[in-house]
Order: C-alpha cells, then structure tokens, then sequence
C-alpha cells in the first residue's frame, strides 16, 4: 500500500525581510546627497565684441562705484572704505532712490583687479545683494506690512520696480 | 490565599508582518527623492560664505563649472583649458536654452581667471549664473 507523503510546509521565511530591506535603506540613506545649491545669483550681460561697444555716459549721481584692489582693500567712489562697510554705506544711496523713474535708479559698479581674491569679490557682492534685500524688506515691510518674500506675487512686482538690483560687472580691460 | 493576576485573553504581540512593507515603502521614499552624485569632482576646492543666497529651485537646470586651487576648471567629467569653456557651454545652452551656470569657486582663486571664464560665459550666451557659497553662521 502506498503511504501518502507527509507534506510539508512550503514557505520562505520572511523574517529577515525587515533586515534586508533596512540594509538597503541605510545604503540609500547613506549614499544619497542632500544638498541644496544655495548661492548668489546673478545675471551677465550680452557678450559685445569691443569695437561694437558704445560709451554711455551715466550720470555720476547714479553711480556707485566699487574698486577691489588685489590685497582687499575697497574704494567705494573714490574713497576706501572696509569690506564690511559697503552694505550701510550703499542702503541710504538705493532708499534715496526709490521714489525715482526707473532710469534714475542706483546701478552699483563692481570692479575687481586679476589679482584679487575671489573671496574678496564674493564678500563685496555679498554686502551688495544684502543692502538690496534689506532695503526691499524695509520697503514691502512698509508698504505692505509684511517682509518681501511674504507679499503676494503682485505686490513683489511692485518692491522690484520700486528697488531693481542693478549690478554693473565692469568689462574687463585688457591685460597690459 | 491567592489571588490570580487577570490576565487577558489576548496575544500580547506587535504584529510585525507589515514592517517589511513600511521600510519598503521609506526605501522608495529616498529612492525617489534623492539624486546620486553624478560626476567625480577633480578639483579641490571651499567654497566661500556669504549671507544674501538664494536658492536654485529646478536643480535640472543647474550645470557646474568648478575653479578649484591651482587654477585647475572642470566641467562635466574633465579638467578644461579657459579656451574650451566656450563651445562646451554653447552646445549645453543650445541643449537647455535656460540653463543655469553655478560656478563652485575656491576662495582663494584669482579674479583674473574667474572674469576669464565669465566672459567665455557670456560669448556662449550662458547669462544666468551662480556663485555658489555656503551659509554664513
């Protein structure tokens, strides 16, 4: 007589799952970068071959000159100033001219020499941006009661037209 | 005499069978999320700080050029001469029209080299860029 085989369970253990499934957890975590680019933004001009370049003479009153040497030191229209001096020495010029078109408003000149370093240049247009984005959040805080990246989107249209960052990179001069 | 405990008639365990299923769906979570770094920075370099930063939203947009110490560019995958910057950036403006150029500059790197590469920059039409720099504390 044939005796009918004891039949076995079939089944894949399942209790480590929860540990392979951690091992591959922590690989990600692990491996994964979570960076975000944080830094400062700017905008270059048009690139224009230099003998199509054409002189525009700028009103003086609107210009805010600023001249990085290559051992660090800032002149700020003519006169030296510290690093850190550039953002309160430059808010009052841009809040003077708010209430002006907007072909009357501040452009601020940043001049470096080949020497300079790069960490220099980055402070000075540190200290620029930081004025602008303080005068932008005194003047929506004013306006419109609350700081600029608050306001509505119409609202920020207004502060931008009101304040433009306007940052003049001087064309570089040809290497003597 | 004593007194017998109460006990309640229920298992007292945690069932653990969904827990697989809960670090599987976490594990999709980074998988999904996160982005694995993509090229091999040759380049040794600190980045500066600096306080007004703004964030790049559309990371899809960001391409890098590092300036490290030495004077050494690297773009995509390889160290670059100046001249080479041009028609590198043109063909990756002329692949994404709004590309964002985040410059990862050494602090110590000199101005001469950094306007160098910038006005490469401007010939190839890459107007938008980033100089980026970590958060002051």
């Amino acid at each position: 007589m044939l005796r009918k085989k004891k039949s076995h369970e079939a089944t894949i253990p399942t209790s480590s799952m929860a540990d392979i499934a951690f091992l591959l957890l922590i690989f990600f975590l692990v491996a994964t970068i979570i960076d975000v680019d944080t830094g400062i933004g700017l905008t270059l001009p048009e690139y224009i071959p230099p003998d199509e370049i054409e002189e525009v003479k700028v009103d003086p009153d609107r210009m805010a000159a600023i001249l990085i040497n290559e051992s660090g030191e800032v002149l700020l229209d003519g006169k030296p100033i510290s690093l850190f001096q550039i953002k309160n020495t430059l808010k009052p010029r841009i809040i003077s001219k708010i209430d002006l078109p907007s072909n009357k408003k501040l452009i601020v000149s940043l001049k470096t020499d080949r020497k300079t370093v790069y960490n220099a240049y980055i402070q000075a247009l540190d200290q620029i941006k930081m004025a602008y984005f303080e005068v932008r959040d005194e003047y929506s805080n004013s306006r419109f009661g609350v700081k600029f990246k608050d306001v509505n989107e119409e609202a920020q249209k207004t502060v931008k037209d009101a304040i433009p960052i306007i940052i003049s990179l001087a064309e570089p001069e040809a290497v003597k | 005499m004593q007194f017998e405990k109460k006990r309640a008639s229920t298992k007292e365990e945690i069932p653990t069978a969904s827990m697989p299923d809960i670090i599987f769906m976490l594990l999709l979570f980074f998988m999904v999320t996160t982005t694995m770094r993509e090229v091999e920075v040759l380049v040794d370099y600190k980045l500066p700080d600096a306080e007004a930063l703004e964030k790049i939203e559309n990371k899809r947009l960001v391409s890098y050029i590092w300036i490290g110490k030495g004077s050494r560019v690297q773009i995509n995958d390889s160290i670059v001469q100046v001249d080479d910057v041009q028609p590198i950036m043109y063909a990756k403006r002329e692949a994404l029209p709004n590309v964002i150029v985040s410059l990862r500059v050494d602090v110590g790197a000199d101005m001469g080299l950094v306007t160098d590469i910038q006005q490469e920059l401007r010939k190839a039409y890459c107007l938008r860029i980033n100089y980026s720099a970590n958060i002051k504390i």
